[in-house]
């Protein structure tokens, strides 16, 4: 007999990522609430790579960060828009109009199309909620992000730019200003 | 990200082995304080790759990943990632914060340091 987690689809997620961690956490929650018709093994990233090629071959620590995968237990893997539809498909308070993901109009999927863009969209604006390690938001973003920063320093929060745009600050250990660096 | 999936051409050091390979190494070491969370490490991830094969001969091209290793970040009082610190005979002699993900500058980071 083939244990739990090798029969069961495992959910990968960004645990740098605060939208992301909601997202898992909910998920997780509908799984131990029994709301699911399989069981669905929800689990962090990490950083070791070669754990992550352990639970699959062809799985790439950078992919993995860079899109959200479910690994199907037949060796599969589903990426963004797919993975999200698979997961909603098996929770039973989602179930009901996850299968409308499936249908199929001339070999196209109106559903799972909208979907994908949704997950898209989602994935682009990560960094206005605070995702820092999600990277330069694309071009579209950046403009409600610099409206973000500055509400946020409007209203008396803290925002220390970064001294480069391809630099991930770490938290708690920004810049206040430059008089602290001799 | 294709182009730096088939070889890994830069080896991970941790607490225990950057005095030996790093501080006790031999010639130009460059060490990326990096974590594979961080989008923008992910970012430069192929073009260091590149960039890599194409200094092997002069120099060598270390990572740490600071979720581990967050020791290692202390002492190089690392705040943020990607950050590339260039060491010659233990001593470091360049820092670069989150260089722009592009195999020209990524080159002239790594060698600029050890140009005479």
């Amino acid at each position: 007999m083939q244990s739990r987690n090798q029969t069961a689809p495992v959910l990968l997620f960004n645990d740098e990522c605060g939208v992301c961690r909601s997202i898992a956490g909910w998920v997780k929650k509908q799984v131990q609430a029994g709301a699911g018709t399989t069981c669905i093994v929800v689990r962090p990233i990490g950083q070791d790579p070669e754990e992550l090629r352990a639970l699959n071959q062809g799985l790439n620590i950078w992919d993995a960060y860079a899109t959200i995968h479910l690994l199907m237990p037949d060796g599969s893997m589903k990426l963004g828009g797919e993975a999200v539809a698979e997961v909603l498909r098996d929770l039973r308070g989602t179930g009901w109009f996850a299968w409308t993901f499936g249908i199929s109009v001339f070999g196209i999927r109106p559903f799972q199309l909208i979907l994908n863009l949704a997950y898209a969209v989602l994935a682009d604006v990560r960094p206005v909620f605070g995702c820092e390690s999600c990277g330069t938001p694309s071009a579209w973003v950046r403009p409600i992000r610099w409206i973000v920063k500055r509400a946020a320093s409007l209203f008396g929060g803290s925002h220390h730019p970064s001294p480069s745009p391809h630099f991930t600050s770490l938290p708690g250990r920004g810049r206040p200003s430059q008089a602290h660096h001799i | 990200m294709p182009g730096y999936k088939s070889i890994d051409r830069i080896r991970t050091v941790t607490a225990g082995t950057f005095d030996r390979l790093v501080l006790k190494g031999d010639g130009p070491i460059v060490v990326e304080f990096m974590s594979y969370g961080c989008a923008h490490c992910g970012a430069i991830e192929p073009d260091l790759q590149q960039v890599a094969e194409m200094v092997e001969s002069t120099e060598k091209i270390f990572r740490v990943n600071i979720a581990l290793d967050r020791e290692l970040a202390d002492v190089y009082k690392i705040e943020g990632t990607p950050t590339l610190i260039m060491f010659l005979n233990g001593e470091v002699v360049g820092r670069e914060e989150g260089p722009s993900p592009e195999v020209s500058n990524l080159l002239a980071v790594v060698s600029q340091p050890y140009v005479s």
